[in-house]
């Protein structure tokens, strides 16, 4: 029991990054239809320049505790949010309205891009950064078994939420917010109403990486090493996440977070660590083969 | 095929039997009862159109006839030459497709990037695979099919021709006009050799000269002159142009939210109270 | 025409050099964001293991001249463009003139690698690379060209190809002849085993379950450390013998050397490969050429066109994608079993989800459905690569930037065109904007 409530613990708090990163999927799915293959790389992008940032921040010495923190996560969102901006204009905008594999390629080359130049201009090595944020409570003991909830667990969970409730009020509330809506409807409609769909879609792009780069961060400072390869992983679970939760369906891209969070964690801990990916990637399939259009997504009429 | 039934006797079908019941048809999408226990029959080598008001109910019937949706209840029975009857309900679309029943689509559905010709070459698949040995037998280049194929090809171009396509035969479809893709699309289904032809809408679009083209070729494919040597097809459609329905039906049924409200031929139906009221409204619209 | 434009052009150059300028300066200043924390700031670590910042401002400023650069460039560039020449399908037809002569001179310049003077061991070991490709590039060209089926996972059917002929080699001894079918079957079976389950998704979704399963036998592979050695791979994969006649450095009687008399050479195991490679890609496309005139490559054609008509027309749609999923498998599978035969060792680290990427790249940039595009964009791709060798990790980057730049240039790929499979009259190629791609 213990076990397993500590398995929740951690499964909820690795499903809020997968959920962070899921966002930025399902919301460029759900505006122009297509897989943004490079998001998984702006995470990745997102955790070097909070890396960079903390370095010069923290062990520069210019700054301590929770304000130092707030600071890495701005200058992390603000310049990985660039990186999306310019993934869009570079490989996706030239593309609008032509045949959907190319952006799709164009996307995947675009991944290749992202990686590589990290790994160029950072170096291939792993980065190893002392923990950040340390001590936690111990929720509950069972035997010599003690339910650690740590501090950077807390942090995780408060700050996806707190992040995700601001977008929730930029979607639901802004004009921005319903110019995406629209956009999202009917693109070509949208721009005869007057909506400028080309910055609509920019700040898609820059709303979802700021998103990767709180993922980012968040995983940065959870388990303290990255490297330029995290992006791939991370992005084929979160995509994996959308989908599971109904691709452009922005609760249900939470909603997958959490359960391929849970399913890898309770995998881990129960089965086989080996085989967490086969777990998350078999529920995925079985799900879509159920049920094609996601748990959450919007059923699909068939128009004859 | 379990869902064929043996005719009981008269093996030879005659002209005006039926060669569709609808028995008591009802489709329902969640609480929308779209049809509601709609019954009529086509006859053989007739043409029999199924009008009524937006949102009546017809392209639903239609997609139940040829099996992209599946009923909520009733029978739909296709009677074939040789007297069998299929329960058509039961069986999946490409089954439906070959037992006999070809449909066009309200919004045109050509494979716009191959050529007109080759359009109707794959309406001819089933028995042109067959020739092929699944595949195999084609692959090695045996005479079989060199034979079938060159089959195929003439009666495509039988119908190329009886649509006034053959000038456009290597055209691709998509490089069409629209009438001419109308047409194409009548074609290709007849290339499947149906017994039933079910077209949605095919007047929607054309000029006036196109409907009296259209008109025309309907009634040869109902008295098989439209290309020698093929077989008299019934036919049921969907119509909103009333002018073309008028002319060419042998038989009407009018349908209104889900339910048969009147049938019979044209100048019963055109007199009839009830489809007054509900569809033609004023008796001058119905010459529009 | 052009005279028109360029006059235009000349009467609008002030405006057109401020637009550039000011276009150009935003350029730099992104880049300038861009570089400066991630090029500008390195992480290294300290000997103490800590982390430390290295400074390379100097590297910054020259990527951002570079930027501003490159901006001004694309920017005149786009201004002094005229219009296209030729419209879409008339280009399309003389593309399609060219490819008619360029084909035969392709094909015999690969039947004669091996003995153009200054071939050596090198060029023969990238031209089986190259073709290795192309064989791919064809092999999934059935699926996502002709079928419409967008598959992410293409190589796990590589794998399935590769590790099926390793085990029936190593564990039942059979000879490379006899595992090549048994791989390529292997590799269809599974073709349609994960075929069956995906029938009903569509697009995205496709996509994204396929790159499951070709991470799932990845890592399948990579865990089942008692059948596959796991991590460390396979090795002692027999190498293939010229029927029955192995090569040999010994040149005793039973070798190739000794049977034909000739002097041994390594070589000749290389050259062997290069035709074996040859001939396995020649019958991927002459097994495709056909079947697309058959009615079951009209049938994927028009799937890819029109799934709902090709219901409405009486073909089983579940039959036609498994045949074209097993079909694509199958070839996967014989190119996979090359690939273990030559290389004499395998891994799962060969078959990462990377190589369905560039397989798929492949098929895209040479144009779906097109058979000598493909060819070309697996060579150009992967020779490409090659060329580029002394960039050493900055290969990849420029790999990947070709990929984005390529698609840019040319969404269709270089032949988007389709080439009818029949007609009455003259066959005349159909223009690629009435291709559907297919939603699969």
């Amino acid at each position: 029991m213990a076990y397993a409530l500590q398995q929740l613990i951690n499964g909820i708090s690795l499903g809020m990054i997968y959920g962070l990163i899921a966002v930025g999927y399902t919301m460029v799915y759900g505006i122009i239809g297509m897989i943004n293959f490079a998001h998984g790389d702006i995470f990745m992008v997102g955790a070097f320049v909070a890396l960079i940032a903390i370095v010069m921040i923290v062990s520069g010495g210019l700054m301590e505790g929770p304000g130092a923190l707030v600071l890495v996560l701005a200058i992390a969102m603000a310049f990985t949010s660039l990186y999306g901006w310019t993934v869009e204009r570079v490989a996706y905008r030239p593309l609008r309205g032509s045949f959907r594999l190319a952006p799709l390629i164009s996307a995947i080359g675009m991944s290749i891009v992202l990686q590589n130049f990290v790994q160029v201009s950072q170096g291939a090595r792993v980065k190893p950064l002392e923990p950040q944020v340390t001590g936690g409570f111990e929720i509950m003991r069972d035997g010599d078994f003690a339910v650690q909830l740590s501090n950077m667990q807390i942090l995780i969970v408060c700050t996806t939420l707190f992040v995700l409730a601001v977008f929730t009020w930029l979607v639901t509330r802004t004009s921005l917010g319903r110019a995406m809506r629209a956009c999202e409807q009917d693109r070509r409609m949208a721009g005869l109403l007057g909506i400028d769909t080309d910055r609509t879609i920019s700040l898609t792009f820059v709303i979802g990486g700021s998103l990767a780069a709180v993922a980012g961060t968040l995983y940065l400072l959870r388990y303290g090493v990255i490297d330029f390869y995290i992006g791939f992983l991370a992005g084929v679970k979160a995509f994996t996440a959308a989908v599971l939760g109904g691709i452009g369906s922005l609760p249900g891209a939470v909603l997958g977070g959490l359960l391929i969070g849970l399913i890898e964690t309770f995998w881990s801990a129960y089965f086989s660590v080996q085989y967490k990916d086969v777990a998350a990637f078999s529920i995925l399939a079985l799900v879509l083969i159920l049920m094609p259009t996601g748990l959450l997504g919007r059923q699909e009429v068939e128009k004859v | 095929m379990s869902a064929t039934l043996a005719a009981a006797a008269d093996p030879a079908a005659r002209l005006g039997d039926p060669i569709l019941e609808v028995d008591q048809l009802t489709m329902r999408f969640g609480g929308l009862l779209a049809v509601d226990a709609v019954s009529f029959a086509a006859r053989r080598g007739e043409i029999t159109a199924l009008i009524g008001p937006n949102g009546a109910g017809k392209t639903t019937v239609f997609n139940c006839i040829t099996g992209f949706y599946r009923p909520t209840g009733g029978a739909l029975r296709l009677h074939r030459a040789d007297g069998a009857a299929v329960e058509l309900q039961r069986l999946k679309d490409h089954r439906i497709a070959r037992a006999g029943v070809a449909r066009t689509f309200q919004n045109i559905r050509l494979f716009p990037g191959m050529t007109a010709l080759e359009n109707l070459l794959v309406a001819q698949h089933g028995p042109l695979m067959a020739a092929t040995g699944f595949g195999i037998g084609a692959l090695l280049g045996l005479s079989g099919y060199a034979a079938a194929e060159r089959a195929a090809i003439g009666r495509a171009a039988a119908w190329l021709r009886a649509t006034g396509l053959i000038d456009r035969a290597d055209d691709p479809a998509g490089a069409l006009p629209y009438g001419a893709q109308r047409r194409l699309e009548i074609a290709r289904a007849m290339c499947t050799g149906p017994a039933l032809l079910c077209l949605d809408e095919p007047a929607a679009g054309l000029n006036p000269r196109e409907s009296e083209e259209l008109a025309r070729l309907l009634r040869g494919i109902r008295d098989g002159s439209a290309v020698p040597g093929a077989g008299a097809t019934s036919v049921l459609l969907i119509e909103h142009d009333m002018g073309i329905v008028m002319r060419i039906s042998d038989h009407v049924v009018v349908l209104d939210h889900g339910k048969k409200i009147a049938e019979g031929p044209p100048a019963q139906v055109r007199e009839d109270r009830h489809v007054i009221a509900a569809y033609l409204g004023e008796p001058e619209e119905e010459q529009a | 025409m052009s005279g028109d434009v360029a006059a235009f052009a000349m009467a609008q150059r002030p405006r057109l050099a401020a637009a550039a300028l000011k276009d150009a300066g935003i350029t730099a200043l992104v880049a300038l964001a861009l570089f400066a924390p991630l090029v500008g700031l390195r992480t290294d670590v300290a000997p103490n293991g800590a982390l430390f910042l290295r400074p390379r401002w100097a590297e910054v400023a020259i990527l951002v001249l570079l930027a501003f650069a490159l901006r001004l460039g694309l920017v005149y560039w786009q201004a002094m463009r005229g219009p296209p020449r030729l419209p879409s399908a008339a280009r399309a037809a003389v593309a399609a003139r060219a490819g008619r002569l360029f084909a035969p001179v392709l094909l015999g310049l690969a039947v004669l690698l091996p003995f153009i003077p200054g071939t050596g061991r090198y060029e023969l070991d990238l031209g089986i690379l190259v073709l290795t490709y192309v064989m791919l590039g064809w092999g999934l060209n059935i699926v996502v060209g002709l079928a419409g089926l967008l598959d992410l996972g293409y190589v796990a059917f590589y794998a399935v190809g590769a590790y099926s002929y390793a085990l029936l080699a190593q564990h039942f001894g059979f000879s490379f002849w006899v595992c090549l079918p048994l791989a390529g079957i292997m590799a269809a079976f599974w073709g349609v085993l994960l075929g069956f389950p995906v029938l009903r998704l569509r697009g995205d979704y496709l996509a994204i379950v396929t790159l499951a399963f070709g991470e799932i036998i990845r890592v399948v592979l990579l865990n089942w450390v008692s059948l596959t050695g796991g991590p460390n791979g396979m090795t002692g994969i027999p190498r293939p013998s010229f029927f029955g006649l192995p090569f040999s450095m010994s040149g005793g009687e039973g070798t190739f050397a000794g049977f034909f008399g000739i002097e041994p050479d390594p070589i000749h195991r290389v050259v062997f490969l290069y035709y074996l490679i040859l001939i396995l890609a020649l019958l991927t496309n002459w097994v495709t050429v056909r079947i697309r005139r058959q009615p079951l490559g009209r049938a994927w054609e028009a799937m890819r066109e029109d799934e709902i008509a090709c219901r409405a027309l009486g073909i089983n749609i579940v039959a036609t994608k498994l045949t074209a999923f097993a079909l694509g498998a199958m070839f996967g599978g014989f190119a996979g079993a090359f690939f273990a035969t030559r290389q004499g060792f395998i891994s799962p680290e060969s078959f990462t989800f990377i190589e369905s990427a560039i397989i798929l790249a492949i098929v895209v940039l040479g144009g779906l459905g097109s058979q000598i595009g493909v060819a070309v964009a697996a060579i150009v791709m992967i020779g490409g690569f090659e060329l580029f060798r002394d960039l050493e990790e900055w290969r990849m980057l420029v790999f990947g930037a070709a990929m984005v730049v390529i698609m840019v240039l040319r969404p269709r790929g270089l032949v988007g065109s389709r080439t009818p499979t029949v007609a009455l009259g003259q066959r005349r190629v159909i223009a690629a904007e009435h291709v559907a791609e297919g939603r699969g």
